[in-house]
């Protein structure tokens, strides 16, 4: 997969402006994490990118991948698994459709490698929230996309699930190299996690700086407490700062 | 069943045999509970009445079973697509505003006296139910499982497979609990007017054209057990297989 490169970028909603001419290169292979004010245009941005609503004006370049190449965890994720089926049966949804062979084999291995406390017997509904984040998360990984989506990864989970969350996707990141962006209002899960940080203004979005993160992966509870992280995440904090003007 | 739920029956009764033996509604319309039970256990030993109960049970299912299929696919079908729905909208809502019962005389041309026409009005009724809450339950299918589906590379077919039908599970369970009520109601009516030999509103009928109130009364609590019990196995079914709803 190569550079997704954007130029111009503009959406609107009726006669509000969302994104304006939003220019941005999106590295292959890299997790980018997009930092903003709440109802700035992450979302919309992020929909543009999965194909879900078209955008008004501009070019991506590299915007030709296939079904199979992209999943999304959306913010409202427990809306998106489907209660009707069992948690294994969630799992086995979209290698169904991708008509995939050894399917129970294939939950079996990603269950096993990825070890998250989940009865796959039960329904959605009948697991906690940080659970369901976690039955979101493996069925847009198990057909192993190579651009990955997460709004809001880690807004049902609490602090500890946060972390073991981080680190199976720094596992998954780390053996399978997709290209991940990750939309969030935290500063620190962003900076915890990226190789670069999209710094985006308010409405209509457009990126007011690229901070790259060169620490290394995985990334561990020792790297939140480095003096690097705290330098960048203070850069990412000043520019945004200068934005909402607090 | 809970112990609970029998006190609504108990002090319903305990009401009836007050208001009958205090002589408030004249007993010649009002028969006692005592006397419409013996009449009730009688007609019920005897075998009288079972001819009866298979009548109207096996007209309610047939209605009921071709309404289904005539009407959840159809609401499906409609439900998909919001120009099809609006474009047939006024007509299904016309329908639905009118009685099926004044369509009686049209169906009496159709299909004949025999058994046929009152199937077939009972099933047009309740079709109409089916058919608009399928619909609405596709229409109001939660969007982001639909996308979910898409984003997991779900083609058309697939995601109304896999996901919309699925949805709209619940509002068509709700309605098909009540077409199966609204089918006992049309065919009971008609078989008390459009004429038959046999069946539980034709007793009914009978019973009050010849003044037997107790057995009027009788075959009146046989259709409401007949009716709760239609609805309580649509219920059950509902619980057993849609149990996600509003989950």
């Amino acid at each position: 997969m190569e550079p997704i490169v954007i130029n111009k970028l503009d959406k609107s909603f009726k006669k509000t402006k969302i994104i304006s001419n939003l220019n941005l290169t999106i590295p292959k292979e890299k997790i980018i994490a997009f930092f903003g004010p709440n109802g700035c245009g992450k979302s919309t941005f992020m929909n543009i990118l999965s194909k879900i609503i078209k955008k008004d004006s501009g070019t991506i370049e590299n915007f030709n991948y296939e079904k199979d190449d992209i999943e999304y965890v959306f913010q409202n994720f427990h809306e998106s698994l489907f209660p009707w089926r069992t948690n294994k049966e969630n799992l086995a949804f979209p290698l169904q459709i991708n008509k995939s062979t050894n399917i129970n084999q294939h939950i079996s291995n990603i269950y096993n490698k990825y070890n998250f406390d989940i009865d796959l017997n039960l329904y959605p509904y009948e697991l906690s929230g940080g659970q369901k984040q976690f039955l979101a998360f493996l069925r847009a990984i198990i057909t192993n996309p190579k651009l990955l989506l997460l709004d809001e990864p880690f807004s049902a989970l609490d602090y500890e699930n946060s972390f073991l969350l981080s680190d199976k996707l720094q596992e998954y990141y780390l053996s399978n190299k997709p290209t991940i962006l990750i939309v969030t209002h935290n500063i620190e899960e962003a900076v915890y996690l990226a190789d670069q940080i999209v710094v985006l203004s308010k409405k209509p979005t457009k990126v007011l700086a690229k901070i790259k993160n060169p620490l290394p992966y995985p990334r561990t509870l020792d790297t939140l407490r480095s003096e690097e992280f705290h330098n960048i995440k203070n850069d990412v904090l000043r520019i945004f700062q200068s934005e909402v003007k607090l | 069943m809970k112990k609970i739920t029998l006190i609504g029956p108990i002090v319903f009764i305990i009401l009836w045999a007050i208001i009958s033996k205090l002589n408030i509604i004249d007993s010649f319309f009002l028969s006692n509970p005592v006397e419409t039970f013996e009449t009730l256990f009688l007609l019920i030993k005897s075998g009288e009445i079972i001819p009866d109960i298979i009548a109207t049970l096996s007209r309610t299912l047939k209605a009921f079973i071709i309404a289904a299929i005539i009407g959840v696919p159809l609401g499906l079908f409609l439900g998909e697509s919001d120009k099809i729905y609006e474009s047939f909208e006024f007509v299904i809502d016309f329908f639905r505003s009118t009685p099926a019962t004044a369509l009686f005389p049209l169906f009496l041309l159709v299909f004949g006296i025999d058994d046929s026409s009152k199937i077939a009005v009972a099933a047009f009724g309740a079709s109409l139910i089916i058919i608009f809450s399928t619909a609405y339950g596709v229409m109001n299918a939660k969007k982001s499982r639909i996308l979910a589906a898409k984003i997991m590379g779900a083609n058309k077919w697939q995601r109304f497979k896999h996901v919309i039908f699925w949805e709209s599970l619940p509002e068509t369970v709700i309605g098909l609990r009540h077409a199966i009520s609204m089918s006992l109601i049309i065919i009971i009516v008609t078989e008390m007017f459009i004429g038959t030999n046999v069946g539980l509103g034709h007793r009914i009928i009978d019973s009050q054209y010849i003044y037997s109130i107790d057995s009027m009364y009788a075959a009146i609590i046989v259709t409401g057990i007949l009716g709760y019990l239609l609805n309580y196995s649509l219920l059950f079914l509902e619980r057993m297989y849609v149990h996600w709803a509003g989950k």
